[in-house]
């Protein structure tokens, strides 16, 4: 049995529940940027940026490189493919108990 | 990412009679619905629409439980139910067998989908599916 976890989904709903984290996430998804280019974006303050970014590193949607004194934010969405991981679980389990009802429908002849 | 859904096909040498009741009668399921190396100690089926079903699967892995609810009995046609495990987050996902007659034999198609809940339809409300939709395509199968 492979284990998910279970909170990986709302936290990811939780981080985009709000216009500023979605825009930020909008455009880190065409390439990654600094803080200060992302500040530049929004009629808020840089701090306020900032913790909208940290929302967002916190439910593993963006990570951060730091080179000297710029921290570069990037985009990373594996959290949101978690939502499918019960699919690749059910593709084998369903095909294999299907093939097990025909041996069993065969056998009963 | 509320349509992420599943469809499987098979021809059986079987009637949708014989079917449905390999898919309904707890002492058939018990034959062919557990995975190999594992046994189900603990199956009860409330058989009618409303009505609960629990699957208990032990293995070398662990023990875990499949819980529903019948949505649509139609017997020997259509099968509907919710399900739900660790293996679906314990987030309730709809299947839905059913049963085509051609001639002697009988098609099955199931399809497993998940149910949209709250949360992902006020998703769907802020016009943010595609989006994630794009953002998941972006992701390698592999190594994430």
């Amino acid at each position: 049995v492979v284990e998910y976890n279970v909170d990986v989904l709302d936290d990811t709903f939780h981080a985009l529940a709000h216009p500023v984290r979605r825009e930020i996430v909008s455009q880190l998804a065409e390439n990654r940027q600094t803080i200060l280019e992302l500040a530049s974006h929004f009629d808020i303050s840089l701090n306020g940026v900032s913790k909208h970014i940290k929302v967002l590193e916190d439910a593993g949607l963006i990570q951060r490189e730091i080179h000297g004194r710029t921290h570069y934010c990037s985009l990373n969405p594996a959290p949101l493919k978690h939502a499918d991981a019960w699919i690749e679980h059910y593709r084998s389990f369903w095909n294999q108990r299907l093939d097990a009802l025909g041996d069993y429908i065969n056998k009963r002849k | 990412m509320s349509n992420t859904s599943l469809q499987f096909r098979r021809i059986y040498h079987a009637s949708r009679e014989e079917l449905f009741a390999a898919w309904t009668e707890p002492e058939q399921m018990r034959e062919w619905l557990c995975p190999a190396g594992a046994t189900i100690p603990y199956i009860e089926v409330d058989l009618r629409v409303g009505g609960s079903f629990r699957i208990d699967m032990q293995s070398e892995n662990g023990n875990y439980s499949h819980t529903g609810e019948y949505r649509e009995i139609t017997r020997p046609e259509k099968l509907a139910f919710t399900w739900s495990s660790i293996n679906t987050q314990n987030k309730e996902t709809l299947v839905t067998v059913t049963l085509i007659q051609h001639g002697r034999q009988t098609e099955l198609v199931l399809t497993h989908e998940d149910l949209p809940d709250k949360q992902a339809q006020e998703m769907h409300a802020m016009g943010w599916n595609s989006i994630l939709d794009k953002l998941i395509s972006q992701v390698p199968a592999q190594g994430t």
